[in-house]
């Protein structure tokens, strides 16, 4: 078998199989879940589903209907009874019979005075519930299209001037894509890199790497670490990503939009375009760094500095979605450290040239080719140098070590 | 033609010369020394042969050629500093690097389980290698460094941390490779592992090769006119021809004045009726010889 492929298998089983990556793979879900579970819990117990009392003495309401129950709700909204006479309804409150009532004033529809009188048990909930109650009596009799707009508000459009792009606000995921990719780029980028860092660093230490470049060639170790090493980042996102779906299944809503999301191939091919590079680079950058660091510490608070720019377009958020067309959003999309987030999001709410693209994508290749060809020569510099930095002048001196 | 050539290599780091100008040979089926003190270049010299480094000057031949990614498999290294996965099964770390030198898995499974049965570590082969001791370590990369059958073997120091029993078994598993043929290079400190073991040897001080030559040339060259005498009685406290007499461990070693031969003294002990039990030309060991080309070049520096 070809050593390149040894040395992935080996690379990728060695950190797969340990018990660290379990557990980071495991603790992300659970944090997750168990910060789900707190905030449910903290909505769960000022949440109070008794009965709610109105006092409507002056008919605002004609004919007050409950308002239909959402299917499969965690939290069913409480039920509205009337109530003909403040006395009573303090008497069924003190009773328990309800947790709160509501009375209108009479001129609730010019003021929307209301005042809640309620027990030491009522819900945070009765308010918005009490609102809803009341949105729905008072459009009553009107078309339902009608009430589907007013509840559900506008779905605003978006087109570019020369009408070759469009984004619907109903589409938001669409928006968001670009945003939560880069987000998972990052994630995938910081993970992989961190094995790729740790790896090379670890086989400094424990001086397995004298051994292993009197067996296979540098070009070949690397290559097979840095494959690896993504695929490993990739099994944790995959990891991830399946009990994210397997958390969906229980909170349905998210699935429609999920479904109504469409993203056209021209974004993800140039998310594609600009991830694989910007993940070559990187990668390679760690490989680099990792063998010319003398201890793990050392290496990943340089690391950090690699990883910083890939991320500073997430700062520029808002001025590339209102002025995608401005220098900032035009810089940061073809400035090869930052067109990873900022190109795919640009072209969310604009249509960039293709020359632009062609040239920011043309760079981002160059440059993780530059990067590969610089990470190798430090490689071979570094792998067996220890407690000594490596100069610039030797990285660009011709025939340093190692030539395969 | 010799399995290694090194013709005149030289190597610069910044300003400091590792290694200047060296050259030697080994040839198959020898044990060949690589001695020196430490930062002598040893280490250097070793890394340019193994095409770690290239150097500035000068050329290597590793069996018949330049190195290329197929003799890789054919050559066996020990580092000095040791080094194996410390965190998975000892079984797994020797089959994958033995797999790496082009080994079927399912061959270097089976030769992996020999060597751990022959070096007494099989019952350890599950347990994570950093719960080995030192000792125990040392013997799985000496696993490491033979397992593939290496033409070419070249080890730094692989008798430190060792007991007498494994040291014994590991000089027997050298002196059976060179019976084999294989072509061995031994780096050590430890003289007396190296007049056991060595044919040959290059000492090298400050980058440059001292001597280079068979064990025994090497300590002709260096041996004084002196004898060493093994005696029951008291030897007289003046000896006709003798400027000097050393007493270490019960026997004495004379050194001869100038112009005095050993056969003469040899007539005078059997003359002078003591029972001699040993005679012999007093040769400098390899210990003494190190000291002193090592002194003299740091004084001539």
């Amino acid at each position: 078998m070809n050593k390149f492929w040894l040395v992935f298998a080996q690379e990728y089983k060695r950190h797969v199989l340990r018990k660290r990556f379990i557990f980071a793979a495991l603790s992300m879900p659970i944090f997750v879940g168990f910060i789900a579970l707190v905030g449910f819990l903290s909505v769960r117990l000022q949440y109070n589903s008794a009965p709610v009392g109105y006092l409507d003495s002056y008919s605002i309401l004609s004919n007050p209907q409950p308002v239909p129950a959402e299917k499969n709700s965690l939290l069913p909204a409480a039920d509205f009874v009337a109530y003909s006479s403040e006395t009573s309804a303090r008497s069924d409150l003190e009773a328990g019979k309800i947790q709160a009532y509501f009375v209108l004033s009479k001129d609730y529809l010019s003021s929307g005075e209301v005042t809640l009188v309620k027990g030491k048990k009522a819900g945070a909930n009765i308010t918005d519930d009490f609102g809803s109650f009341m949105s729905f009596n008072l459009l009553e009799g009107k078309p339902q299209n009608v009430i589907t707009r007013l509840t559900e508000g506008n779905n605003l459009i978006i087109r570019s001037a020369d009408g070759s792009r469009e984004l619907a606000a109903n589409n938001w995921l669409s928006i968001a894509m670009p945003f939560l990719a880069g987000i998972l780029f990052i994630i995938a980028v910081n993970i992989s890199g961190g094995y790729l860092l740790q790896a090379v660093v670890e086989e400094k230490e424990n001086r397995t790497m004298e051994i292993i470049i009197t067996s296979v060639s540098p070009s070949q170790l690397m290559a097979g670490k840095v494959l690896a090493d993504l695929l490993v980042g990739l099994t944790e996102l995959t990891i991830w990503i399946v009990f994210m779906l397997i958390a969906l299944r229980f909170v349905p809503q998210w699935v429609a939009i999920g479904q109504s999301t469409q993203l056209d191939a021209g974004s993800i091919l140039l998310m594609v375009g600009t991830f694989l590079p910007a993940f070559v680079m990187v990668a390679a950058a760690m490989g680099a760094i990792g063998a010319t660091a003398t201890e793990a510490r050392e290496a990943q608070q340089v690391a950090g500095l690699f990883t910083l720019p890939i991320v500073v377009p997430f700062w520029f958020t808002t001025a590339i979605m209102f002025n995608p067309n401005g220098a900032i959003s035009t810089g940061l999309s073809m400035f090869p450290l930052t067109a990873p987030i900022s190109l795919p999001l640009r072209a969310m709410f604009t249509n960039i040239p293709a020359w632009q693209i062609v040239l920011t994508i043309g760079l981002l290749f160059l440059l993780a080719g530059f990067t590969v060809w610089l990470a190798g020569r430090v490689f071979r510099i570094g792998m067996l140098r220890y407690g000594k930095k490596v100069s610039f002048r030797e990285v660009f001196r011709t025939q340093p070590v190692q030539g395969r | 033609m010799p399995s290694i050539s090194v013709q005149n290599i030289t190597k610069k780091f910044a300003s400091q010369t590792a290694v200047d100008n060296v050259s030697f040979d080994v040839e198959a089926g020898e044990i060949f020394g690589l001695l020196g003190p430490n930062g002598a270049g040893k280490t250097t010299c070793i890394r340019i042969i193994l095409d770690i480094f290239k150097p500035d000057s000068g050329s290597v031949t590793l069996l018949g050629g330049p190195m290329n990614e197929e003799k890789k498999n054919k050559i066996g290294y020990l580092p000095e500093e040791r080094g194996l996965y410390q965190d998975i099964p000892l079984e797994r770390c020797l089959v994958y690097l033995a797999t790496l030198k082009g080994m079927d898995a399912s061959v270097a499974q089976e030769r992996v389980a020999n060597y751990l049965t022959r070096f007494d570590l099989i019952d350890w082969r599950k347990k994570k290698v950093k719960e080995l001791s030192k000792g125990m370590q040392q013997k799985a990369q000496l696993i490491t460094t033979l397992v593939h059958q290496p033409q070419v073997i070249i080890i730094d120091e692989p008798f430190s941390s060792l007991d007498p029993v494994n040291t014994q078994m590991v000089k027997d598993l050298l002196r059976e490779e060179r019976d084999a043929g294989k072509t061995i290079i031994m780096c050590t400190h430890q003289m007396h592992q190296v007049e056991e073991l060595c044919d040959r040897l290059v000492l090298i001080d400050q980058g440059k090769a001292m001597l280079y030559g068979t064990l025994h040339d090497v300590r002709q060259q260096f041996a004084k006119p002196a004898v060493t005498v093994s005696t029951q009685d008291k030897l007289p406290q003046s000896l006709p021809g003798v400027d000097n007499i050393q007493n270490e461990n019960g026997d004495y070693t004379l050194h001869l004045a100038p112009g005095k031969s050993p056969q003469d003294l040899l007539q005078f002990l059997v003359q002078a009726h003591l029972h001699i039990d040993k005679f012999e030309i007093a040769m400098p060991t390899l210990d003494e010889i190190f000291i002193e080309v090592v002194k003299k070049q740091g004084v001539s520096q």
